[in-house]
């Protein structure tokens, strides 16, 4: 099963995923609709810092067993059986935020989905954009390579081959050839020197 | 084939997309596609670069910052960006007037070997309007004195540009009360880059209005000059036939094409390939002939005074590569993609870089001065005659065969056609066999399907008796798509065709490049000062249906501010604001009698125009 697969070390904090997370998820489905609807669409997926002021893409990981799902009392939260996919039905939820305090990763919120009704809202993995054979809106956003839609072994065995190769062919001649996303990594953590050395 | 016919009404860009993939060339078309979804806080104006407290952006789905690390909200950020397309849309356009004005000064202090006054009537005329007495001296001394002058408009001596004074002395007292008279050309677009940066100018109202100033002083300025001076240094354009598509390609001549804006240095490319030493070199080498043809605005201005044929628009200018027949492309500046140059190294098309200004990789530099350019020239022609020995005849694939255009229409040619005064056009829009007048201007862009937004827009308007006038890529859509012969007259509506066999014209009227948008000022002010209204009462309206560039909004700027009704079919980055996106379209109409519309469909644009232009024919009492 294909799911979202996150790369931090890749993320450049453009925020693009959840714009076009929210745009995915509101009625219209365009920039400018979604803006000007009623009740605005929320992205699922967010950017924060870590204490070392690396950028982390957080969304859900749709977990197996999921404590959200456990911890929902009204079976809001549900499996779908086919896809394996998280979802969540709104319309049975009681805003009591069991989910949200049960889950690791801290990627539930509570906001208005219809009028004067808050319901929780998470990543549904785009299954309706995933029906029509597109990727999630977040991964076709990404134009870093920190999203990626594909199989976790899959990608893992790729992972693991290249990191073969990387310390058979030396890593000494890796580094004397960084990519434009190294030299960026390699600015951040001077930054980050400098400012543990001054706290 | 049917994937392209999505993204273009085009035969020949059709054909050559399916070349290009089989060469395993990328286009705008694939390079759009990689690039979705693009930014969307860029696309909607609420993503700021401007200083280094940022980058910030504004979350307009409400659950992230509201205000830059500055402080300044959606409305500001908003209309900053905006404001600053606009003073780099009328940089470039001024930039380009401020090249043709050193060459006339060159002209005048004798500095040249190649330039010279062609239209000294037009001289004359222009150097009174400046207040330079021309009675009994030379045309080189007018020249020197009103090229001096003109650089004072570009400069911070005056009140008023000179040519604010064609408009309506009504119109005059709107910028006045509004405070958006243009000063100097220069000094609006820096003053606009001034209020943009941090902490300066704060409201959005305020930032806008400044971006007016900037457009009008392209508009009345930059544009203006750069057009007026171009004819008198080569030419005022009177009417002609010549030929648009890639089929005026030839497959046994050395096909040279001039890309970019300015004549400065397409001009002196047709009198080397004019040359007869150089048609014999070209027969030496085997071709039977040099064939110069144009692209974009470069095309434009060579089609306008040489009627030199047209080979393509901006999204046709990397397939134009791909027909593999193209000995040498010599550009200046605007609107060519880099990726040409990329493009080229993969068939043996040379490609050449002349400004100064402008330099692109895999292209040769050979640059142009007053001084050098008749040299520059004759160089250039000759390496692309010595190229075409290297053109492989089994890649070499010429689309369609050409298709007949009318060009020429400069404000003279349009009055000469009209015997001498604007009068029968003035009846026949008073008579309702011409209902109006639109300016159908602006670009190509990817994210519309090529040419499909003028030409269905342009069918529209005429077939309601709506008289077109085409500049920059439009005139090589309406001109493919047949719209600009005479006979096009059949698809016009009874009056407009009327009109159109009496005089023997196209319904849809090419006036040039677009810094010719100037022209269809000219033509407006014209008609407004005849009539003794304003322009805003006027049954006028202006169109960018695939617009993309900076220039394109400083255009429609100075249009909207001129009174002139503007529908967009391309959303500018301005939805993250909801009070910007009311000022544009509607706010403005109480300060100018005139605003902004976005319709991306060519068929409600045109229903808009015509119901805008109803209005206009209603309220000066006239049938509708």
């Amino acid at each position: 099963m294909k799911t979202v697969i996150v790369k931090p070390e890749r993320c450049v904090g453009c925020h693009q995923c959840s714009f076009q997370c929210a745009v995915a998820h509101s009625t219209s489905k365009t920039s400018m609709g979604a803006i000007s609807e009623s009740i605005l669409s929320k992205p699922r997926i967010r950017i924060y810092l870590s204490s070392g002021k690396e950028n982390f893409p957080n969304k859900c990981r749709h977990c197996e067993p999921a404590p959200c799902e456990m911890a929902c009392i009204t079976k809001a939260i549900y499996r779908e059986t086919k896809s394996g996919i998280v979802l969540l039905n709104q319309d049975r939820c009681i805003n009591c935020g069991m989910c949200a305090m049960a889950c690791p990763f801290a990627v539930v919120r509570y906001y208005p989905y219809i009028l004067n009704r808050e319901a929780a809202h998470k990543c549904d993995q785009c299954i309706d954009r995933q029906k029509e054979g597109k990727v999630p809106a977040c991964v076709e956003a990404c134009k870093a390579g920190a999203l990626l839609f594909d199989e976790v072994n899959k990608k893992m065995d790729e992972d693991t081959e290249k990191l073969a190769s990387l310390i058979y062919l030396g890593i000494r001649q890796r580094v004397q050839e960084p990519d434009t996303f190294s030299s960026l990594i390699a600015y951040k953590q001077q930054l980050n020197e400098i400012r543990r050395r001054q706290s | 084939m049917s994937e392209f016919k999505d993204l273009t009404i085009c035969k020949d860009a059709q054909i050559m997309l399916k070349k290009a993939q089989e060469d395993g060339i990328e286009t705008a078309w694939d390079r759009l596609k990689k690039q979705q979804p693009q930014c969307g806080y860029c696309e909607l104006g609420v993503s700021c670069r401007i200083c280094a407290m940022g980058p910030c952006r504004i979350d307009p789905f409400g659950e992230g910052p509201q205000l830059g690390v500055c402080g300044a909200d959606a409305d500001i950020i908003v209309a900053r960006n905006l404001a600053r397309m606009v003073a780099a849309g009328s940089a470039s356009h001024s930039d380009h007037g401020r090249d043709i004005v050193e060459v006339l000064h060159k002209i005048g202090l004798d500095k040249t070997s190649g330039y010279n006054i062609t239209d000294a009537v037009k001289l004359k005329s222009v150097a009174g309007e400046y207040g330079i007495k021309t009675e009994g001296i030379s045309e080189k001394e007018i020249a020197r004195q009103l090229a001096e002058a003109m650089m004072d408009d570009y400069g911070m001596k005056k009140d008023m540009l000179t040519f604010v004074g064609r408009v309506p002395k009504q119109r005059i007292d709107v910028w006045k009360k509004a405070r958006v008279v243009p000063r100097g050309i220069d000094r609006e677009v820096t003053e606009m880059m001034h209020r943009t940066h941090m902490g300066v100018d704060n409201n959005y109202v305020s930032i806008l209005l400044q971006a007016v100033r900037s457009s009008l002083a392209d508009g009345y300025g930059g544009s203006m000059i750069g057009t007026e001076l171009s004819d008198i240094i080569f030419g005022t354009p009177t009417p002609g036939m010549s030929e648009i598509n890639l089929g005026v390609l030839k497959e046994d001549q050395v096909n040279i094409l001039v890309h970019g804006h300015s004549p400065i240095v397409s001009e002196m490319i047709y009198i080397a390939v004019e040359d007869k030493e150089m048609l014999a070199l070209a027969k030496s080498k085997g071709a039977t002939g040099i064939n110069l043809a144009g692209l974009c605005c470069s095309g434009n201005e060579m089609m306008m005074r040489k009627k030199i044929p047209m080979a393509g628009n901006h999204l046709m200018t990397e397939l134009v590569i791909v027909t593999g027949a193209v000995e040498a492309i010599i550009v200046d500046y605007q609107c060519i993609m880099p990726s040409m140059g990329q493009i080229s190294q993969c068939y043996h098309t040379k490609m050449y870089t002349t400004s100064d200004k402008a330099k692109f990789n895999f292209m040769e530099h050979v640059e142009f001065t007053p001084e050098n350019a008749r040299e520059q020239a004759f160089k250039i022609v000759r390496e692309a005659i010595e190229n075409y020995a290297r053109r492989d005849k089994n890649r070499v694939l010429i689309p369609d065969a050409p298709v007949k255009s009318m060009t020429g229409f400069s404000v003279e040619a349009i009055v000469g056609a009209l015997g001498g005064t604007l009068t029968p056009l003035i009846d026949a829009i008073n008579a309702g066999k011409i209902k109006g007048a639109v300016g159908v201007v602006g670009c190509n862009n990817p994210k519309i399907k090529h040419d499909y937004g003028h030409v269905e827009l342009i069918k529209g308007l005429i077939a309601n008796d709506i008289l077109v006038l085409t500049t920059g890529c439009v005139n090589v859509a309406a001109g493919k798509a047949g719209l600009q012969v005479p006979e096009a007259k059949e698809m016009a509506g009874p009056g407009l065709k009327e009109i159109c066999g009496a005089l023997g014209i196209p319904p849809s009227l090419h006036v040039g490049s677009c810094v010719d948008n100037s022209r269809i000022m000219v033509i407006a002010a014209a008609l407004a000062n005849a009539i003794g209204v304003d322009i805003d009462q006027l049954p006028l309206a202006a169109a960018a249906p695939e617009w993309y560039s900076e220039k394109a909004v400083a255009i429609a700027f100075y249009a909207m501010a001129s009174g002139i009704y503007t529908v967009l079919g391309i959303m500018p980055p301005i939805g993250g604001s909801r009070k910007v996106v009311d000022l544009a379209t509607s706010g403005l109409n109480d300060v100018f009698g005139a605003c902004f519309a976005v319709e991306p469909d060519p068929v409600k644009s045109c229903a808009l125009i015509t119901a805008h232009i109803a209005a206009k024919r209603k309220a000066l009492g006239l049938e509708v």
